[in-house]
């Protein structure tokens, strides 16, 4: 029980941390823009397929630089030349703009890598066990993965909280227009946060994909989970999608393990077997539904408290 | 005079719809059929976005739901014990669609704007990660399967008789929801998606009005999945995918969400192109993202929209001096059109397992590639020349004429500015 609960609780963190590194670009955006990026875990796949190509023909870790840089400039040309162009017809349509651009990614990616898992994988030398586990070897990649994120929250936070840039953007969030009246050139700021947070997402592509599979179906996987974690973390706060990430990746790696159903719960009051009789819902164990309770807890978020665990604005 | 137009043209598509389909083969049969349901679920679909202006990012749920009710009687009835006229079986998806519309609308319409959008999306989240779990409901990742019985002299063996049915059902559904459009109620619906605050002032209940537009969407949305289900005999969890819900938002806005039958256009549009191009390109859905982008960039209106523009403006549109530049960006977005298209496929070619292959086998140089019934050089100028060659001058014509056909609707808004202004 202690070996699961330890390895569950690693696995779970660093999944979390990967989940974080995507969702805090898209939560960035939507706090600032009011749009809310579908296509945004098309640049999390845009990353892991740049990454891939690179280290087959150069390098794996100047794939990993190269990579977020390539994306962020492809999401800085979607905000400057698509997003801004539709801006005036209201937030339904920039929504719709970058849906149609997740679909046209996702296509592209099938053209020229096509519909099967690529082979991207991690140099040799960074495949060695961290350490020992109750006899099982624990990869140092997945701690790499966290590192990465980590090392990205700590930059972000003293990037928007302790320096002048991070101030004009804060500024450029709360009152874009008194922003712009004292001098700040706001489209630019806009056009800025779109690329980080878009690079954010390559550089989790880039890491990620070296050691979970990447395939033209991974942005449509992480996608929806990244939207429960930046509703359910509070749209527009980078501590609630961190919070919520971590939420999440835990909640996942336990879940998968574990064969509680309501059948055995009602056990504890003499209704177990009832219940097993009635079936359906009931027998349904927690691990098979793994994947639907981050829907239900999002639901009940935006039902509850649509503003989410660490939002302040609905 | 526009009402006698109106009714020619119906009549038109619907002498094409009754009398083209007996002279088909089997496949484009089926493929009318799928239409028929695809229309009718942009349809549903528009009731809550284009006129309650509620973007719904899960409306596969209901379509889902009202495929499996239709499936859960079908076996039924198979089994015997049960009489039910098979061509009453969608009402059972119907009933489903407007059951659980009536409960998750309850809920979704506590919210407005993204926020419904992503509480919509994650109910029919819901419902996908669920159902291949859910082996007595959904059949497990399988899903269920059955078989239609005759009924009353129908054997409903053939894609005909089938495309019929749903004839009859689409027809009556667009039926019943243009009536709705023309009802107090439906006049009510629109006045929630301009000023929902002002249907509070005026003493309706808004959010009970949202639940049961929210229920009436779905409950059309159950009759198409169910029509689907009839016309399949089976259905799975994938009914409930993300790609269902979005291709009805696809359909929906490329047709024009802002004019009736746009979305039925769209969808008609759409389900009749990837029918006939999915056998010759793989690139289908890529150029279906790209036209739907290229709407909402140019013409975020819609197919639908930009028809019913030229409409209202019919008599003060300057036709002489515009059927030119029309002309010529018609042609030039041909070339555009083929040239990508060109780009498209010669890439296709050049990154498909075959090539690779092929390419292993001569091992140093770049082998030839079969494309358009010949044969290419993957480096050769006359590869690559004329598709760029087609798409610079169809570039360079449309910005050219996009000048001089904006002046000329410039010039229509004035004169019907100055109408407006004469008149009042």
């Amino acid at each position: 029980m202690l070996e699961f609960i330890i390895i569950s609780t690693l696995n779970g963190v660093t999944y979390g941390l990967l989940l974080f590194m995507v969702s805090a670009g898209l939560t960035l955006i939507f706090g600032m823009m009011g749009v809310l990026n579908f296509a945004h875990a098309s640049f999390y796949m845009l990353g892991a397929y740049i990454a891939y190509s690179i280290t087959r023909t150069i390098d794996f870790w100047i794939g990993l630089l190269v990579a977020p840089l390539l994306v962020g400039l492809l999401g800085m040309l979607v905000e400057r030349y698509l997003l801004r162009r539709v801006h005036r017809y209201g937030h339904a349509h920039e929504l719709l703009l970058t849906f149609g651009l997740a679909f046209i990614f996702e296509e592209l990616i099938k053209l020229f890598y096509g519909d099967f898992p690529v082979n991207y994988s991690m140099p040799a030398y960074l495949r060695f066990p961290a350490f020992s586990l109750f006899g099982a070897d624990y990869p140092f990649y997945r701690l790499f993965i966290g590192l990465v994120a980590i090392g990205m929250f700590v930059l972000l936070y003293i990037l928007l909280s302790r320096t002048r840039v991070g101030l004009v953007v804060r500024a450029a969030e709360r009152l874009p227009s008194m922003a712009e009246a004292l001098g700040h050139n706001v489209p630019l700021v806009f056009m800025g946060v779109f690329g980080v947070g878009a690079a954010l997402a390559g550089l989790g592509g880039a890491v990620a994909g070296a050691f979970f599979p990447t395939n033209p179906n991974m942005a449509l996987e992480l996608g929806v989970i990244v939207f429960v974690v930046v509703v359910v973390g509070g749209l527009g706060s980078i501590e609630g999608s961190l919070v919520a990430s971590l939420m999440i990746g835990v909640f996942s790696s336990f879940a998968v393990g574990l064969n509680w159903s309501l059948a055995r719960l009602l056990d504890l009051v003499g209704l177990g077997d009832w219940a097993r009789e009635l079936g359906g819902l009931m027998t349904l164990t927690l691990s098979s539904i793994s994947g639907t309770v981050p829907f239900l807890l999002m639901l009940i978020v935006l039902l509850v408290r649509p503003a989410g665990l660490f939002g302040e604005r609905n | 005079m526009a009402r006698v137009w109106q009714l020619l043209l119906f009549v038109l598509i619907m002498a094409v719809l009754i009398g083209l389909p007996p002279l088909l083969g089997a496949g484009l049969q089926n493929a009318m059929t799928n239409m028929l349901i695809a229309a009718l679920f942009a349809m549903a679909f528009n009731l809550l976005m284009g006129q309650g202006g509620m973007l719904s990012f899960g409306h596969a749920a209901f379509y889902g739901v009202g495929a499996f009710a239709v499936m859960h009687l079908m076996t039924a009835i198979d089994r015997g014990g049960l009489s039910f006229p098979t061509p009453l079986l969608p009402l059972a998806g119907a009933a489903a669609g407007l059951l659980v519309g009536l409960v998750t609308g309850w809920f979704a319409t506590l919210r407005s704007g993204v926020y419904f959008a992503l509480v919509t999306l994650a109910l029919a989240e819901m419902l996908h990660s669920l159902a291949p779990h859910w082996e007595g409901l959904f059949g497990g990742e399988a899903g269920i399967s059955s078989m239609r019985m005759p009924w009353g002299g129908f054997i409903f063996g053939q894609v005909i008789e089938i495309y019929y049915l749903t004839l009859i059902w689409v027809t009556l559904s667009i039926g019943l929801l243009y009536a709705y459009t023309r009802t107090p109620f439906g006049r009510l619906t629109l006045a929630l998606r301009d000023n929902e605050e002002r249907v509070r002032f005026m003493g309706y209940d808004a959010h009970a009005t949202k639940m049961i537009v929210f229920a009436v969407s779905a409950t059309f949305a159950g009759i198409a999945g169910g029509l689907l289900a009839v016309s399949n005999e089976q259905a799975n969890y994938e009914l409930f995918g993300t790609h269902v819900s979005a291709q009805v938002v696809l359909h929906t806005f490329v047709g024009g969400s802002t004019v009736f039958f746009g979305p039925a256009i769209g969808a008609a549009i759409f389900t009749l192109f990837a029918y006939l191009v999915s056998d010759v390109s793989r690139s289908w859905l890529l150029y279906q993202g790209v036209i739907f982008v290229l709407v909402m960039l140019y013409a975020p209106l819609g197919i639908g929209g930009v028809v019913m523009l030229h409409l209202r403006h019919w008599a003060s549109i300057p036709w002489q001096r515009m059927v030119g530049p029309y002309a010529g960006a018609t042609a030039a977005t041909l070339l555009m059109a083929i040239g990508t298209v060109m780009v498209v496929e010669f890439l296709e070619a050049l990154f498909s397992p075959h090539y690779v292959a092929q390419r292993r086998q001569a091992e140093t140089s770049w082998p030839a590639f079969e494309r358009f019934g010949a044969s290419w050089e993957p480096f050769g100028i006359l590869t690559w020349g004329p598709p760029l060659l087609l798409l610079i001058v169809g570039l360079l014509i449309l910005l050219r004429l996009r000048h001089r056909i904006v002046a000329l609707w410039d010039e229509v808004q004035e004169t019907a500015e100055t109408a407006a202004r004469s008149g009042a």
